[in-house]
């Protein structure tokens, strides 16, 4: 990964409505990075599904792992879910703002597309002391879980509906 | 007397093997692992049961433990089964610079050799020396942190600062400071939620776990106003990498115009961040856990263990010298 071709990678993070990938297919783009999506890891299993039913592999990185992209030169766009929009941001899935921020440091252009669904706004505690399933937290240390976040408009490049 | 997190000094040697605290068995056990030989130190390197400071003190005992099984050695045969043991270790991982520790004892080595010392003794003796020095020189480190903190913070960190943080945060305790930390789960191997959140727990500061994904939003409301962090290796120009993650944090701490500090081991054997090689581990390690696949279908995996932090993100570095 860390010896491709600058500007080849499109980032997706956040659970998007599936024709997102339609539209990445007509552009023949080939280098999707889906991030994991913490706390349920449902944009990792979703994006993947949806890819896959488009005959596309992405290639899975953790949430932590993005900003190595932007870092090396690597990234071409950014594409993040919104659940809903105004004239001042958008409220988008959590970890949209990393992705943002790191766009505009880079100048990498951020898309905001539809995720279709509606999240609650936290989850609860124990949903980040466990991975996969299985306990790794300490016992009594608690957890704070946003599942959005808003994303203001300065670093949207453009808003898909 | 500043109370000791296990993580500040992970391996030692008794009755002359190396024992390492195998990280990747906490919080559920604190286990150390026999170590005989280089070749079981690379091991536990390679596999991650050791990392950051815990490789550095594995690099020096693992001297000491080839010292003792090179008693019968003639000189010159010693002298070439510690550079073995130097080239060993710096091919174990990439990015933590092994050869900046390697090569000093095997300069002393070297120096005994040239002027007809009794190698084994004066290695041994130096290496005890400076492990001692170091030791001393990360207590003062603690103390300055706790300096640092002041009451009311409220501290993001990511991955684990081997100890130091947490003892600072003991300290910040007696001191009657109220503070507040938040630590990344720090994935794939979750080093944050399995190991700085349990030894600040220990050391009685308050922790609360954060995904990886939610450093944004912390800051964007104003829940943090200081981050800080460790690093693996350091670069002339003041670039630093760390565990991976952290160049994303260190972006959004500067939009967000919250300082950022890093406790780093100065070096100007590397020139820039540029150059610093940077581990790409085993997909199979993040698309795997506890040997359940995370996400069915066809997907493949990327897995940077390190990112590089530019100068110009960092608030201030905590030193200290190793050389």
């Amino acid at each position: 990964m860390l010896t491709k071709k600058e500007k080849s990678v499109v980032l997706v993070q956040g659970v998007v409505k599936g024709s997102l990938f339609d539209l990445l297919k007509k552009r023949k783009t080939t280098d999707i990075v889906v991030l994991e999506g913490r706390p349920n890891l449902e944009a990792a299993r979703q994006s993947t599904k949806d890819l896959a039913k488009r005959k596309l592999i992405p290639t899975l990185i953790a949430d932590n792992m993005a900003g190595v992209l932007f870092y090396k030169n690597l990234v071409k766009e950014v594409w993040l879910s919104y659940q809903l929009t105004d004239e001042n941001g958008a409220l988008c899935d959590i970890g949209g703002l990393i992705l943002a921020v790191l766009g505009k440091r880079h100048n990498i252009p951020v898309y905001i597309y539809p995720s279709g669904r509606k999240s609650k706004l936290l989850g609860v505690s124990g949903d980040i002391l466990k991975f996969n399933g299985t306990r790794v937290a300490p016992a009594g240390v608690e957890g704070y879980v946003p599942l959005v976040e808003w994303v203001p408009q300065k670093y949207i490049t453009k808003t898909y509906e | 007397m500043i109370k000791e997190s296990p993580l500040f000094w992970p391996a030692h040697m008794k009755d002359g093997s190396l024992y390492v605290l195998d990280e990747t068995l906490i919080p559920k056990k604190v286990h150390y692992i026999k170590v005989r030989n280089t070749q079981e130190a690379v091991k536990v390197i390679r596999d991650m049961k050791t990392r950051a400071f815990g490789q550095f003190l594995v690099v020096l005992n693992t001297f000491l433990l080839e010292l003792q099984n090179g008693r019968a050695l003639s000189k010159e045969k010693l002298i070439e089964k510690i550079k073995e043991t130097a080239e060993a270790l710096n091919n174990s991982r990439p990015t933590f610079p092994f050869s900046e520790v390697t090569s000093i004892i095997v300069g002393w080595a070297q120096k005994a050799s040239a002027e007809n010392l009794d190698l084994i003794p004066f290695v041994t003796k130096n290496i005890h020396g400076y492990l001692q020095g170091i030791r001393y020189r990360r207590l003062e480190r603690v103390q300055k942190i706790a300096a640092l903190i002041k009451d009311g913070d409220s501290i993001l960190t990511h991955c684990n600062v081997s100890g130091e943080l947490a003892m600072a945060a003991a300290i910040c305790k007696d001191q009657e400071k109220q503070i507040h930390f938040f630590a990344t789960e720090t994935r794939p191997y979750l080093q944050g939620a399995k190991l700085t959140a349990w030894e600040l727990q220990k050391m009685g500061a308050q922790v609360t776990l954060v995904a990886d994904n939610a450093i944004g939003s912390l800051m964007a409301d104003e829940m943090v106003n200081k981050v800080i962090v460790g690093s693996d290796r350091s670069c002339a120009n003041g670039d630093f990498a760390n565990k991976i993650g952290t160049y994303q944090i260190a972006v959004l701490a500067k939009e967000f115009e919250i300082p950022f500090y890093v406790l780093t081991q100065p070096s100007n054997k590397i020139k820039s961040g540029e150059d610093i090689p940077i581990e790409v581990r085993d997909p199979q390690e993040l698309l795997n856990f506890s040997g359940k696949r995370i996400v069915a279908g066809e997907v493949k995996g990327f897995y940077p263990g390190f990112d590089v932090v530019p100068s110009d993100l960092i608030t201030e570095s905590i030193a200290i010298d190793v050389n």
